[in-house]
């Protein structure tokens, strides 16, 4: 009888109570706002998992759908941003993308093999790791309305990663499910159809709407109206047929880059809708922390953060100079691309949502990784001061 | 002659300012550079200069050769460059001031006229055989200042709005205290010994940087310094005014104008205001005889003046270009055009853009 009022009553209010301590955090302590929205999920978190030693927890909390739209705006966001003549005038800085994604896959690859997990679990961490996440880099980008070759690298690395990732995640799935079911069709099914599909209807999307907003003569609020809503149909259809809709919305905000129209752009962050749903992602991502397996996996996780930031970094300094950077901006680069689970958190619910079971997994990922996420908005906010590109005399 | 050209630096996603100086001079060290770079008030600005040159084609050949450069290393790096007197949207709050020691104390000293100072111009200077020469071209040329400002004028928008002015750009340049113009003073020792000690004694100058005039001498390098010029979207332009000064300047030393006096600066900033308000539309007056006639109209009869000069200084091509300028307009006529064809600023920022990079918009 309480469960469904509670259900009801406690999702906004702590949603309202996340609001009110990233603001108090953000002017009496300087944390960053989504780091405060994510310890309020990790406090839900812990709470959940006592209360259900005490009675049964069937989807009291669920933001899962409006934190998968929320992921789609980010994503969006952040396809829209890359300029993919940038890698085209800059080779080198496209080489050193998929050589520093190639270096931490392997690298995880063979730390977690030396934790002894199997093949494929090594290849699905390895590939889940490898993406950097840009939940936490937009919103601080954004924020301090940075501008310089760090903001720009991590941005265009972080859209880079996350693509090949999600390739190699579809295709660890694919082989998972021929492991399953021993069907060749369901197999090539969910891994390189649901690409191509996610990714054609991306690209249909990037193309209609901003012809549909010049049809609109569409002003920049409306314009921003416009581009939610689409991310919203195109991640709820991609969501309801078993499709990507990271890679959806990702390729709808590259494609809408390729065909856009200034005139006709949505504000950054998307205003204040933005800024809602940001909330709602972050306290359900904070709310996936997996509280048991904190402490036995925690030398896994100082490993597989130091393998990470070492191949970046490296990647980074080998690169450094032929494309153009100089060697302290590529060290504070390497620092920008650090978070990572959040954004392999969100791709292992969708999975688990066709049935696909990635429990061990999920536990990597939601232990000291995802603490380090949440922290990671200060650590990106001090890089980026550090590399002189925030705005506003920050 | 030389030319100075502050550029903006923009951001190709928001078509913004972007903070990246640092980036594009650290990449731009790495290989020598035809002519010379360094950084500007903001890090949103870059400023080129020129070797010394003689004539249309060379200072043309350079100043193509440094945007060429310039575009290439901003590629690399995501960043574009534009001229434009103003960038059509950026709000002064937004900017930050370089990390040197001369731009950190103009900025404790003038607060956010500082930042304001996020405006783009083009300064040419003139190689004079003397200080009195110097002296006597600076007052001689305080007439035709108007010219320049409405043939330049490439800053009709300032932070999202359209300002009804060709060029908003020196309405921040004319808030700072020492801006205006050269008191009255033909004579170098008097001038030197006289006004310029005095001034330093009053500890409110210590260098001829510190006077944001008008036209203003600059001992170090022999010449004078103009600095009215809204920097234009491109570099064919901005050689253009450089050889239409330089040919003017050539014509004013063979004293065929009457000889400079103080009543000339009766009408000095009513004809800066016209300029800067109306361009080439602007109506300024005549202090000797006291008639007014429009802009265009005293340019067309100083270019048959200078023709001459201009044929044997190599710069015919260059009052060709002036000419066109008349006929279809300056830079401010090109931007609010492009704004009516978009309606939005950003197209503005965009159309500057593509326009520096030599690309037909």
């Amino acid at each position: 009888m309480l469960q469904p009022i509670w259900g009801d009553i406690a999702i906004p209010f702590t949603l309202l109570l996340a609001w009110l301590l990233g603001e108090l955090g953000r002017r009496t302590l300087g944390i960053s706002r989504i780091t405060s929205y994510g310890f309020v999920g990790i406090i839900i978190a812990i709470i959940l998992r006592v209360s259900q030693s005490f009675f049964q927890v069937d989807d009291l909390w669920s933001l899962t759908l409006l934190a998968q739209i929320a992921f789609g705006l980010l994503l969006f966001e952040l396809g829209y941003r890359v300029n993919l003549g940038w890698p085209r005038r800059n080779p080198w800085l496209a080489l050193s993308a998929v050589t520093e994604a190639v270096a931490t896959f392997v690298a995880v690859f063979f730390v977690t093999r030396f934790f002894e997990f199997d093949i494929v679990s090594s290849l699905l961490l390895a590939a889940l790791i490898t993406a950097t996440s840009p939940l936490t880099i937009l919103p601080v980008v954004n924020e301090l309305r940075s501008s310089g070759q760090v903001t720009e690298r991590t941005l265009h690395l972080s859209a880079i990663n996350c693509v090949l990732a999600i390739v190699a995640f579809n295709a660890i799935v694919g082989y998972r499910v021929l492991e399953n079911t021993g069907t060749l069709f369901n197999a090539v099914w969910n891994s390189f159809i649901v690409l191509l599909v996610s990714a054609g209807l991306g690209m249909l999307f990037g193309v209609a709407l901003p012809r549909l907003l010049r049809i609109a003569h569409a002003d920049e609020k409306q314009s921003t109206v416009a581009f939610a809503l689409g991310i919203t149909a195109l991640t709820l259809v991609t969501h309801s047929l078993h499709f990507s809709p990271i890679l959806a919305t990702l390729t709808f905000g590259l494609t809408a880059r390729h065909h856009r129209d200034v005139r006709h752009q949505a504000q950054p962050n998307f205003g204040s809708l933005g800024d809602m749903l940001i909330i709602v992602l972050f306290v359900h991502i904070g709310s996936r922390l997996q509280p048991e397996a904190f402490v036995p996996g925690l030398l896994l996780a100082v490993a597989l953060l130091a393998t990470r930031y070492a191949a970046k970094s490296l990647v980074m300094l080998m690169f450094a100079r032929v494309s153009g950077l100089s060697i302290r901006k590529a060290l504070l680069t390497g620092v920008a691309l650090l978070p990572t689970a959040s954004f392999g958190i969100l791709l292992l619910e969708l999975a688990a949502q066709q049935g696909l079971d990635f429990s061990g997994a999920f536990a990597v990922m939601g232990g000291l990784l995802l603490v380090v996420d949440i922290l990671s908005p200060m650590i990106l906010r001090y890089t980026l001061i550090a590399a002189g590109e925030t705005g506003k005399g920050v | 002659m030389g030319v100075e050209l502050e550029l903006q630096l923009i951001d190709p996603t928001g078509l913004d300012l972007t903070n990246t100086a640092p980036d594009l001079l650290h990449l731009l060290e790495r290989k020598p550079f035809p002519g010379d770079v360094k950084p500007e008030m903001t890090e949103s600005m870059i400023e080129i200069s020129t070797d010394v040159q003689t004539d249309y084609d060379g200072l043309l050949a350079q100043l193509r050769d440094i945007r060429d450069v310039l575009v290439t290393a901003g590629d690399k790096l995501n960043v574009r460059i534009a001229g434009g007197g103003t960038h059509a949207f950026q709000h002064w709050s937004e900017q930050a001031i370089v990390n040197k020691p001369r731009y950190q104390q103009l900025s404790d000293l003038y607060g956010y006229l500082a930042k304001q100072f996020t405006v783009f111009g083009q300064h040419v200077h003139i190689g004079c055989e003397s200080a009195n020469s110097a002296l006597f071209l600076l007052h001689s040329l305080n007439r035709y200042l108007p010219h320049f400002i409405a043939l330049s004028a490439s800053s009709p928008y300032f932070q999202g709005e359209d300002t009804l002015f060709d060029s908003a750009r020196l309405n921040s340049v004319f808030a700072f205290p020492l801006s205006g113009r050269a008191p009255f003073v033909l004579d170098w020792e008097v001038f030197e010994n006289g006004y310029f000690r005095k001034m330093e004694a009053t500890g409110v100058v210590s260098s001829m940087k510190d006077f944001y005039w008008d036209i203003r001498p600059k001992p170090e390098f022999g010449t004078i310094e103009l600095r009215v010029c809204d920097t234009p979207l491109t570099v064919e332009r901005a050689a253009a005014l450089a050889c239409y000064l330089q040919s003017l300047c050539s014509y004013l030393l063979t004293n065929a104008d009457p000889a400079p006096n103080e009543d000339d600066y009766l009408v000095y900033n009513f004809n800066r205001f016209q300029a800067c308000r109306f361009g080439l539309d602007g109506m300024v007056v005549d202090p000797r005889n006291n008639r007014s006639l429009s802009l265009r109209e005293d340019i067309l009869q100083t270019l048959d003046k200078v023709q001459l000069h201009a044929g044997r200084l190599g710069c015919r091509a260059a009052l060709d270009d002036i000419r066109r300028i008349l006929a279809e307009g300056n830079h401010a006529s090109f931007l609010r055009r492009r704004f009516a064809d978009c309606r939005n600023v950003k197209g503005v920022v965009d159309a500057a853009v593509h326009a520096f990079r030599g690309d037909a918009s």
